[in-house]
């Protein structure tokens, strides 16, 4: 680029420094005499620096870093209400001149110091030899001097509000403020030590060169913003507009912007619609009824115990079930009822199936549905969030999604089922292969596991379905045969917006979601 | 559902050199790989091997299928499939009178009233043996038998008891016997307050003044029922060759199952079964006095038109007896009805359609073809996802960035740092057992899930945008289940001019588009600024909530800007859109 067309693109911040050390030819200047010969507040020339450093219109002359100690918050503490081992030393004397014993644990409970500061200030001051303990763990003074203390002291004094080059300090004193000085990992020390970085900057030749053209023909009359003034007077045509330097990052956005993991349900909410499906929602609240009887799991089943559920703490019962429901269910688990099943034959309990619980699969909103006059045929999904009792880890969420459906019709039977699943492994996991094996779940009979080849996990189980019992759809009122299926997509999910933690997916990390992207 | 041990080489044994050959193409070394191959005929799954071992792990899912917990019945099922035979059990076979007898004493009635038992002689007992004895005595008690509760199971050495033995009811002081794990003896009272298992099992006998106890005709203790077994009688070691065994419990089926299954189990590996006539004092529903083991199964007849329609394939009445045989089902049958009945270890025939199942399973899922179900439906959203989508749509046009939050939450959350305690606003859905305070009650609006976000994101740059349409739960008394679960929406701003106005100004331009002509009405909210906080109105009824948040809630979060909010019931402006249409 040449000169010319490099002084058009200079920012008027820009130009104020090139001035400024133009005037001062080849001798390389301090950035606050820049500043302050520019008439720059710090930030702006800061801005200024970094572009010409970019531009290569400027260089860095010569660098100083000096360390500058000065007191941290616990410092200033210190100044004020003495270093816990001037505490601690002031105590043990004064103990020692009135005969009394003084243990640790006396020291901890008076002083109320952190158990750390108590163990770091005893170990100097043992080391120091000013003190010594005894037996039972008795403090006692030597009554020999403790120069750290004194060395302390004299330093909290002399950078009280005043900041010093470490270099200013002699050899004994600066080993003092190392020692106590704010580390990463520890930041309760009284000392921190910042690196002070002092540049010199001077012009290149084609700094030089601009300063040069700027000083002898001027900027001529430019501008940087088109207004409506210009344009409306048309002075805009006498006007040269400051060229940018456009390769330069720009402000940051944020978006008005979709969560990746719902996108991500939105897509699978899509495509269910897509292949006729219906959406059906549901209580977050249920009874055990619908949430377990009603899918024909016994109530001894094992998997209805304390620790598989959450049970609502008030009300404890829901007021009643829906009859003709409970009895025909009732029967159907004690005898078998007019399904043509033998039944689990036991006393089934009534007031428990009232039992209010956090519902726990997603199966209890297709029961709803079978009972409240599905069309046939018919096809029905919901994305219902579930909760189970379980330990929240990497693997396991307390409340998670749960993807499930009935489909019902006279052509539905196991084959169906099958195709139904394989049309679920193309257009979900863009599978290409799949495999059915044998499963069970305490509602369907035949049950079937689905597994497929996904693109980018390999095998793995992509859901589970079957044709849900006589025993669940008869009490019902459902005739005819019901597909029952239930997918997993967290894992997909998973892989699709590039996180290994399942908490990930309702992350609290703002930066996170302004940041993933999502594959999907 | 339990993961049992199998030793591939025991496994080997068991399944006998013609199904091995069977199932290896004649290799006769069983692999892993192999092994897993044939594990769909038990619903099976294999978790992990050890070569070094040559243990694998094997999930086993079937909850209704017992049998199949132990190396032994896995074994069986793919026995009987690779050569087409079900093994012969004499000893189900009734006889009129079993030569060992087991008298139960009255009153047992009300604390465990059944036992069944057996004896199994001339199988010297090996260590994989053992082992397997001893897993699938615990998984049949604590899966099956709930903990012991149902079905409980002891062994014994057979040459050390004389008979009858009697299954008693005793005062806790009146008996003393050594127990498994401890040296001495000590009374069953003891037993109960000292012993692991004692204290582990003993409230399932508590409440009564005597308890359980077996024991020979010379008085000897076998063991103190469902809790531990003698030392002396009731420890089985490796080259034990003539075994006891009894099962007790509170379901008389279950029990007998249980010890079918075991029965079944020490027969495969050699031993020879003998029945012991067990006699009630009361009626149970097999009678007052059987044989045990027992087949207390009943044939079901099967029209083959169900089973030919729940596959959806038209299977020869021959092709489905054979599937059915080859799964180890006694089948006979017409032209079109099928007299099925289980082998005597398994009672998980509730009802036709689990027939339908065995059949598949035994000729395989792979060899039903797939056909897509061709019936036309018209897929559809609810009218409350059309809501929240259209909301989403517009918020994320507004400039939003939608959040997705756990919906438990702790009550300090959702209540205490809000500033709600106390106030009408106190109200929310709790978990009676939860696991951690920090997720025990389901949130009742989304503006803690907001803050949330905003207390852990103050790093990220600002203005700050958020929201989430998502379900809550609030309680109601009018309502069924005593809560009522709800969708709503909320969004938050912050940065470091945030005020009333800015949020007003989304709230007003997102109702616009909705079609909904609101108003706003002072509210006096506790998680407010007084003075900067309304309802929003619809029609008169209320449908939300605007305002600054109170700097105490911000504090209480340690969010460090000035946050507003709103939030609006997504489902009432759904049956307000459906209204108007």
């Amino acid at each position: 680029m040449d000169t010319l067309s490099q002084i058009g693109s200079l920012h008027p911040l820009e130009v104020k420094v090139l001035t400024v050390l133009g005037q001062h030819q080849v001798r390389p200047l301090r950035q606050e005499d820049i500043g302050q010969a520019a008439g720059l507040e710090p930030s702006q020339l800061s801005m200024a620096v970094e572009w010409l450093l970019a531009k290569a219109l400027l260089l860095v002359e010569s660098e100083v870093v000096t360390p500058i100690v000065s007191l941290s918050k616990v410092g200033e503490r210190y100044f004020e209400k003495d270093a816990p081992i001037e505490r601690i030393l002031s105590v043990v004397r004064d103990a020692q001149q009135t005969g009394k014993r003084i243990t640790i644990q006396d020291l901890q409970a008076r002083e109320g110091l952190e158990p750390s500061e108590m163990s770091g200030a005893i170990g100097s001051l043992k080391k120091e030899g000013a003190i010594r303990i005894v037996q039972g763990g008795q403090v006692e003074a030597t009554g020999a001097p403790c120069p750290l203390a004194e060395s302390l002291r004299t330093l909290l004094k002399d950078l009280q509000g005043a900041p010093r080059e470490l270099h200013a300090f002699p050899e004994p004193l600066r080993r003092v403020i190392e020692h106590y000085a704010v580390k990463r990992g520890n930041p309760n020390e009284p000392f921190r030590i910042d690196d002070r970085v002092e540049r010199r900057y001077q012009l290149t030749q084609a700094g030089q060169e601009a300063a040069q053209t700027i000083a002898t023909q001027g900027l001529g009359d430019e501008v940087s913003q088109l207004t409506p003034e210009l344009l409306k007077d048309g002075s805009w045509r006498t006007k040269r507009f400051r060229q940018y330097t456009i390769s330069l990052r720009p402000p940051r956005l944020s978006a008005g912007r979709r969560h990746p993991y719902r996108e991500f349900l939105d897509l699978v909410k899509r495509k269910l619609v897509s292949m006729g499906f219906q959406e059906m929602r549901g209580s977050l609240v249920e009874t055990e009824f619908w949430n377990m009887d009603a899918l024909y799991m016994p109530q001894f089943h094992p998997a209805r115990a304390i620790h598989d559920v959450y049970f609502v703490k008030e009300p404890t019962h829901a007021r009643e079930i829906a009859e003709p429901f409970l009895s025909r269910v009732a029967e159907t688990h004690r005898s078998g009822g007019d399904t043509g099943s033998a039944g689990w034959g036991y006393a089934y309990d009534r007031e428990r199936a009232k039992r209010l619980v956090l519902r726990s699969q997603g199966t209890a909103v297709s029961a709803h549905k079978l009972a409240s006059g599905p069309a046939v045929p018919g096809k029905y999904f919901s994305i219902a969030r579930c909760f189970r009792y379980d330990a929240v880890d990497a693997t396991h969420a307390c409340d998670f999604f749960q993807v499930e459906g009935i489909v019902l019709g006279p052509d539905i039977n196991f084959r169906t089922l099958l195709g139904l699943l394989n049309l679920f492994a193309v257009e979900m996991a863009q599978a290409k292969d799949s495999r059915f094996l044998p499963a069970y779940f305490p509602f369907t009979e035949p049950s079937v596991e689905l597994h497929v080849r996904h693109p980018k996990l390999g095998w793995m189980e992509l859901g589970g379905a079957g044709l849900f019992r006589p025993e669940v759809t008869l009490p019902l009122g459902v005739e005819g045969p019901v597909i029952a299926w239930g997918l997993g997509l967290d894992r997909m999910a998973m892989v699709a917006l590039g996180i290994h933690d399942i908490r990930d997916l309702f992350s609290t990390d703002l930066d996170m979601l302004r940041t993933t992207r999502g594959h999907f | 559902m339990p993961t049992i041990s199998i030793n591939l080489k025991d496994f080997e044994q068991l399944l006998g050199p013609a199904a091995l050959g069977e199932a290896t193409a004649g290799g006769n070394v069983l692999t892993a790989e192999c092994l897993e191959s044939w594990l769909p005929l038990v619903k099976g799954e294999l978790k992990d091997h050890d070569c070094e071992t040559g243990e694998v792990r094997v999930e086993l899912q079937d909850s209704n299928r017992p049998d199949l917990w132990s190396a032994e019945g896995v074994a069986r099922q793919i026995r009987i499939k690779l050569t087409g035979a079900a093994p012969a059990y004499p000893f189900f076979v009734a006889k009129p009178q079993a030569k060992r007898r087991l008298l139960v004493a009255p009153g047992l009635e009300k604390i465990r009233p059944y036992v069944a038992a057996c004896t199994a002689c001339g199988y010297a007992v090996t260590e994989a043996g053992l082992a397997q004895l001893i897993q699938v005595q615990e998984k049949l008690a604590d899966i099956f038998g709930r903990k012991r509760s149902t079905v409980s199971i002891g062994l014994y050495r057979l040459p050390e008891i004389v008979f009858p033995v009697t299954y008693d009811l005793v005062k806790p002081d009146d008996a003393r016997f050594t127990p498994l794990g401890f040296d001495n003896k000590m009374s069953l009272r003891e037993i109960l307050a000292v012993h692991p298992k004692g204290s582990e099992y003993g409230a399932l006998i508590a409440g009564h003044d005597r308890v359980p106890l077996l024991r020979d005709d010379e008085g000897q203790v076998l063991s103190l029922p469902p809790i531990i077994n003698s030392r002396e009688i009731g420890e089985v070691r490796v080259g034990d060759r003539d075994l006891f065994v009894e099962v007790t419990g509170t379901d008389l089926v279950m029990v007998v199952l249980t010890l079918n299954i075991l029965a079944v189990n020490l027969a495969d590996r050699g031993a020879a079964v003998e029945p012991v006539q067990v006699t009630y004092p009361y009626e149970t529903a097999l009678g007052k006095s059987m044989p045990t083991p027992l087949d207390f199964g009943r044939p079901r007849s099967i029209p083959i038109q169900t089973i030919r329609e729940a596959l959806g394939m038209p299977l020869e009445p021959k092709q489905i007896r054979d599937a059915l045989s080859g799964y180890g089902c006694e089948v006979r049958g017409s032209k079109d009805k099928l007299t099925v009945k289980l082998p005597p270890y398994r009672n998980d025939l509730l009802h036709a359609v689990d027939v339908v199942e065995d059949v598949a399973i035994s000729r395989g899922y792979g060899s039903f073809e797939p056909v897509m179900p061709s019936q036309f439906t018209v897929g559809g959203l609810s009218r409350v996802e059309e809501m929240s989508d259209r909301m989403r749509e517009l918020m994320v046009g507004l400039g939003f960035q939608e959040i997705m939050a756990n919906i438990l939450a702790s009550r300090q959350e959702l209540i205490e740092r809000m500033r709600l305690t106390g106030s009408e606003w106190d109200r929310i859905v709790e978990v009676d057992n939860a696991m951690s305070q920090t997720f025990s009650c389901l949130r009742q609006w989304i503006v803690p899930s907001l803050l949330r976000v905003e207390a852990e994101s103050t790093r990220s740059f600002y203005p700050h945008r958020l929201f989430e349409v998502g379900e809550v739960a609030a309680p109601d008394q009018a309502a069924e289940l005593g809560s009522r679960t709800r969708m709503a929406l909320g969004a938050l701003i912050a940065h470091a001019s945030a005020n009333f106005s800015e949020v007003h100004s989304s709230v007003d331009l997102l109702l616009f588009y909705l079609n909904c002509p609101y108003s706003l009405e002072p509210v006096a909210h506790p998680s407010f600024l007084p003075g900067r906080a309304g309802r929003i109105l619809l029609h008169g009824t209320a449908i939300g909530l605007i305002g600054e948040l109170h700097p105490e809630v911000l504090e209480q979060w340690q969010v460090t800007m000035p946050a507003v909010v709103f939030e609006l019931a997504v489902d009432q402006l759904a049956g307000e859109a459906v209204e108007k249409s």
